[in-house]
């Protein structure tokens, strides 16, 4: 079989929605769909997750030490978008991508994060579900980067608990770009 | 269950100490676990020859990997009292499959706020061989030394 081109690669496992900067920035200040996270906070996936960065915070692993420090077992503040991502399959929903940044219509084929900053409120506990609500913010004109041709794309987004309140709010930058010819 | 931890109080805690240096080797499988752990599945973070159709040499860490490597830098150091107030971080360059990823950082400032939280400002570099890769600050909220 043929080895694929990187240019066919790109499109196929990561649909994007594509179109013109025009039709960009007409949801620039647009509010996506406010989101309730598929996966409720457990310790299994804090597990998982501290065994990725090698963590052995006592907060994340000994309930003794963390109902006395916090109240309860608490999730590690880098786990906040994992909880708000969609299932690769579901009876129901077709399987898109919640996050507004990745439904911008753009003529760039792929992205790549570029910074992120996140103010935290308050500690998330096992059982709490997480609900999600972003914004498009700002959308930059057409940059030439090391990595291609593109533009930039700045979201923030609100996570609240299942009682409403602000747990952390997030303003993300994402490249979203062609790599050059 | 018994884990080692030591703890700093904010009073203890001056501007321009030094956070002790932390490295972790990120293999292959660990690229994976970072997708499968943080249910990330675009595929520059898992398949090889779509990471290299989008200008990287390999497929590399996502942010919510390098996030947690950062706080850990900072609360393993401060000690699990600590509650990350604020994280910052740009990704300058990736962190690719059969790097060993480097975090250093130092305080930059303890001050409190209005609401007379005992904050704690921290500065960090996540690097690899090829030099800084991640800038990233904190800010820290840490308990008082008891009276």
């Amino acid at each position: 079989m043929a080895k694929s081109g990187a240019k066919a690669q790109m499109k196929d496992p990561f649909p994007l929605t594509f179109g013109t900067y025009q039709d960009a920035l007409k949801l620039v200040g647009k509010q996506g769909d406010c989101t309730i996270a598929e996966f409720s906070v457990t310790w299994e996936m804090i597990k998982v997750y501290c065994s990725l960065t090698e963590d052995g915070n006592p907060s994340y692993w000994d309930k003794d030490y963390a109902d006395k420090q916090w109240g309860g077992i608490i999730a590690p503040p880098g786990l906040l978008l994992a909880w708000c991502m969609p299932l690769q399959w579901h009876p129901e929903k077709e399987l898109k991508p919640y996050f507004i940044a990745l439904r911008v219509p753009l003529p760039g084929d792929t992205i790549i994060n570029t910074a992120t900053t996140t103010e935290f409120h308050r500690q998330l506990f096992l059982g709490d579900r997480v609900s999600v609500q972003d914004k498009l913010i700002q959308i930059s004109e057409e940059k030439d980067t090391r990595l291609g041709v593109g533009h930039f794309l700045t979201t923030e987004a609100e996570f609240k608990n299942q009682k409403d309140e602000l747990v952390a709010v997030q303003t993300n930058n994402l490249f979203r770009y062609k790599v050059h010819a | 269950m018994t884990l080692n931890y030591s703890s700093k109080y904010w009073d203890d805690i001056s501007e321009g100490d030094k956070l002790s240096k932390t490295s972790m080797h990120v293999p292959f499988e660990k690229v994976i676990l970072d997708a499968a752990a943080t249910q990330d599945y675009f595929p520059g973070h898992h398949n090889p020859e779509y990471a290299r159709g989008q200008g990287q040499r390999d497929v590399y860490l996502n942010t919510m990997a390098i996030e947690g490597f950062i706080d850990r830098l900072a609360t393993d150091w401060a000690g699990p009292h600590a509650f990350i107030r604020q994280r910052k971080m740009q990704m300058r360059a990736s962190i690719y499959a059969g790097d060993t990823m480097s975090g250093e950082g130092q305080v930059e400032k303890c001050y409190e706020d209005e609401a007379g939280r005992a904050l704690v400002d921290i500065s960090l570099t996540i690097s690899t061989h090829e030099g800084p890769r991640v800038p990233a600050s904190l800010t820290l909220e840490i308990p008082r030394k008891p009276a």
